[in-house]
C-alpha cells in the first residue's frame, strides 16, 4: 500500500537542532546500562523521538475486527497525528491522514463510527472510503488540469498487518513488518491462538487512562509488580482461586523469564510457569459455562499445542516498541502526547468462538485490575508520575537498568534471556531507541 | 389560639406528604453516602450495601452490554470487599495521600418501585490531590432497599460525563 503522499518527512526539527548545538549525542543519554533522565524529561528529546521512531519504524494503530464492515472507521495516532484506520468496499483496511487535501482540516470527527464517504465541512470536499477524492463542490473555480487523482487522502508509506494487527510506518525504508517483529509474532500468536477459532474480536470498547509521565515508563518490568501492586498481593493472598490470583503464584517469580526479543520487543514470559500452576485455571474454566467446550475445541484444534494455548489464556505479557502492549486480554496502546504527557488506550479482547460466560469473565478480570480504577493500573500510573517528577533532579541523573546483565545469556538466535526480575526488557528497549535515535 | 391563623391545609393529599417524607428519606440517604464517600469512611459505606448488589461505572457510553463490553467498575459484592480491602489496607499508591475530596448532589428523583426505590440524582465532584484539581461531573442511579427508616443499596450506577475520555486515576469511590 503505498502512494505518492510520502514526501516531506522532516528527520531534523529545531528543537533536536538546539540539543545537538548543546553537545548532546543520543547515544551518550542512552547507555546499556544507564539511561539520562532527560531522555524522560526533555522536550527536545521527546520531539526527536516523534520523528525518528514515530514517524518511521512500524507503529500499531488497530486491529481489523474493529471495523468488521464497509465505512466502519476508528480514529488514531501516530505521534501527534491523527489517521483513519477504515475499511473500504472492497473489504480492504486503508490507512488515511485525517487531513483535508484542501485546506487541512480533519475529515473525521469521532473516534469511531461508520460513513458512506468522508467529507470534509470546511469546503464540502468528499473522499471515498479508500482516500479518493470524488467530489469538489463548485469545481469550475479550478482549471481544466486540475487532477482530482492527485487529492487523494494522504496515506502512511507503508501499512502492513500481522494476524489482523493493523501497523503503519511513515518511512519507505527498514525491514518489513513481520521482519521487525522477528520472534514476537509466536508471541502474538498466543493470543489470538486462544480463540479455537483464532479470532479476536476487538469489539468490548476501551479503557482510555492519561499520565503526566513520559510514555516510555509504560515498560514490561518483572521488578515492579511486589513493591507497587503490594495491594493486590495482599488480596492474591486471601484470595489464591479467584481473578488473577489463579494464573499468578508467588514463585513463580523464579521460571519466569525475560526476553529480549529485538527491534525493542520484550515480553516476560510466564509459558513455563503457567503450563506447571495450570490446575487452579483449568479449574476456573471448567467451572465456567461454555469452559468444558472451550478446552474440548482447543484440543481439536490445536492439537499439542492446546496445552500451551490453553495455560498461556491468551495473554503473551509482550511489549512491541514503541507503542504495543499485549498484557493479560487487553491490547495496550501507549500514545506519546509530550515528555511528560502520556495517554494509554486498553481494548480488552473477546475471543471468537467461545461462550459469552467465559468472554464475561474475562472482562471482569480485566477490570479488576486495570483501567482507570482497577486495583492496579492506578498505582503504576502513580508511580509513573512519582518517577516523572524524581527525574526533575539533575544531581546523579542516571536511570540504572543494569539489574541481571551480570546473568544474562545471548541465545543463538540473537535474543537475550534473563530473570524475571531483571532490566533485559528496558536494555532491550533502548538499545532499538538508540539505533533510532542515532541512525540518521 | 387564634382559629383563624392558618393551618397546614389538612386537605392536602397524603399521596403527597407520603411522597415528601420519602423524599426527605432518600436526600438523607444520598447526603450520608456522600459524606462518608468523601471522607474515605470504606467499611461505614460498604454497610450500606445490599448482601446481593451491583456498583457499575461504565465506560464508552451509558447503554452497554456489560457481558460484552469493558466498564470503568463492575463490582459484585466479592470484587467491592476486595477494593475496599486494598484501599483500607496501607499500599494503595494512588491514594497516598488521599485525596481531598467535596461532592455537591442535586437533581434528585425518586421513582417508587415495587419493593424498592429507583433514585437519580447528579453530582459534581471536587478532587484535590497533590498539585492537581480535577472536577468530575456525572449522574448516579440508585436502586434502594426500604430497611428500617433508612435505606439499603442494591445497585449503583454511576455515569461520568466524561465517560469516552481518558480518565486519571479515579481511586476513591463513586
Amino acid at each position: 500500500m503505498r502512494t505518492g503522499a510520502t514526501d516531506a518527512r522532516p528527520r531534523n526539527s529545531t528543537a533536536e537542532s538546539r540539543l545537538a548545538a548543546d553537545g548532546v549525542n543520543f547515544a551518550d543519554l542512552a547507555q546499556e546500562t544507564r539511561v539520562h533522565s532527560a531522555v524522560y524529561t526533555d522536550e527536545r528529546v521527546f520531539e526527536a523521538e516523534l520523528q525518528r521512531i514515530f514517524y518511521r519504524t512500524w507503529v500499531y494503530v488497530g486491529h481489523e475486527s474493529e471495523v468488521p464492515d464497509a465505512g466502519d472507521y476508528r480514529v488514531r495516532q501516530i505521534g501527534r497525528k491523527p489517521v483513519i484506520m477504515i475499511r473500504a468496499k472492497d473489504g480492504a483496511i486503508n490507512v488515511l491522514f485525517n487531513r483535508c487535501r484542501h485546506r487541512g482540516s480533519t475529515v473525521c470527527q469521532q473516534d469511531a463510527g461508520r460513513v458512506r464517504q468522508l467529507k470534509c465541512w470546511f469546503h464540502g470536499w468528499v473522499y471515498g472510503l479508500d482516500g479518493k477524492l470524488i467530489g469538489v463542490p463548485e469545481d469550475d473555480g479550478y482549471g481544466e488540469d486540475f487532477d482530482k487523482s492527485a487529492y487523494g487522502l494522504a496515506r502512511p508509506a507503508r501499512v502492513e498487518s500481522y494476524r489482523e494487527f493493523v501497523f503503519a510506518s511513515l518511512s519507505d525504508d527498514g525491514p518489513a513488518l513481520t521482519e521487525n517483529l522477528g520472534p514476537a509474532c509466536e508471541l502474538i500468536d498466543l493470543m489470538v491462538d486462544a480463540s479455537p477459532t483464532s479470532k479476536l474480536l476487538v469489539d468490548a470498547g476501551v479503557q482510555k487512562t492519561v499520565f503526566r509521565g513520559n510514555w516510555k515508563l509504560v515498560g514490561m518490568d518483572g521488578y515492579h509488580a511486589p513493591y507497587v501492586h503490594a495491594s493486590v498481593f495482599e488480596i492474591f493472598k486471601k484470595k489464591a482461586d479467584q481473578g488473577a490470583g489463579a494464573t499468578h503464584s508467588a514463585d513463580q517469580r523464579n521460571i519466569v523469564t525475560t526476553i529480549d526479543l529485538g527491534h525493542g520487543h520484550a515480553t516476560i514470559d510466564h509459558r513455563v510457569a503457567r503450563q506447571r500452576d495450570s490446575t487452579r485455571y483449568f479449574n476456573l474454566l471448567k467451572t465456567t459455562p461454555g469452559g468444558k467446550e472451550y478446552i474440548n475445541q482447543m484440543r481439536e484444534t490445536y492439537g499439542e499445542r492446546s496445552e500451551l494455548l490453553l495455560t498461556s489464556a491468551g495473554d503473551p505479557h509482550l511489549g512491541i516498541f514503541p507503542n504495543l502492549q499485549l498484557i493479560g486480554n487487553q491490547i495496550r496502546v501507549v500514545v506519546p502526547v509530550a515528555a511528560d504527557h502520556t495517554e494509554v488506550l486498553a481494548f480488552p479482547v473477546r475471543l471468537g468462538g467461545v461462550s459469552d460466560e467465559i468472554n464475561a469473565r474475562r472482562l471482569r478480570m480485566h477490570e479488576s485490575f486495570f483501567g482507570p480504577s482497577g486495583v492496579g493500573t492506578p498505582d503504576d500510573t502513580e508511580v509513573f508520575e512519582r518517577a516523572q517528577r524524581g527525574m526533575q533532579v539533575d544531581e546523579a541523573p542516571w536511570i540504572d537498568i543494569s539489574r541481571g546483565k551480570c546473568r544474562e545469556v545471548r541465545n543463538p538466535d540473537g535474543t537475550i534471556i534473563g530473570h524475571m526480575t531483571d532490566e533485559v526488557p528496558q536494555r532491550g528497549q533502548f538499545r532499538a531507541w538508540r539505533a533510532l535515535m542515532t541512525d540518521v | 389560639m387564634n382559629k383563624s391563623v392558618s393551618q397546614p391545609d389538612q386537605s392536602a393529599p397524603d399521596a403527597e406528604i407520603a411522597d415528601l417524607l420519602r423524599r426527605w428519606h432518600v436526600e438523607r440517604f444520598l447526603l450520608r453516602e456522600a459524606c462518608l464517600m468523601d471522607n474515605h469512611k470504606y467499611d461505614e459505606w460498604l454497610s450500606l450495601w445490599a448482601d446481593d448488589l451491583l456498583y457499575w461505572v461504565p465506560c464508552n457510553s451509558e447503554d452497554i452490554d456489560p457481558v460484552r463490553q469493558v466498564s470503568i467498575i463492575y463490582d459484585r459484592r466479592v470484587d467491592l470487599e476486595m477494593r475496599v480491602s486494598r484501599l483500607s489496607g496501607r499500599y494503595a499508591h494512588a491514594q497516598t495521600p488521599k485525596s481531598r475530596l467535596q461532592r455537591v448532589i442535586s437533581n434528585i428523583e425518586v421513582l417508587p418501585d415495587a419493593d424498592s426505590l429507583i433514585v437519580t440524582s447528579s453530582f459534581v465532584l471536587g478532587e484535590v490531590r497533590m498539585k492537581e484539581e480535577v472536577i468530575v461531573f456525572g449522574r448516579s442511579e440508585h436502586i434502594l432497599l426500604p430497611q428500617g427508616d433508612s435505606f439499603l443499596m442494591s445497585r449503583k450506577k454511576v455515569l461520568l460525563l466524561n465517560i469516552d475520555k481518558e480518565l486519571p486515576n479515579i481511586v476513591y469511590l463513586l
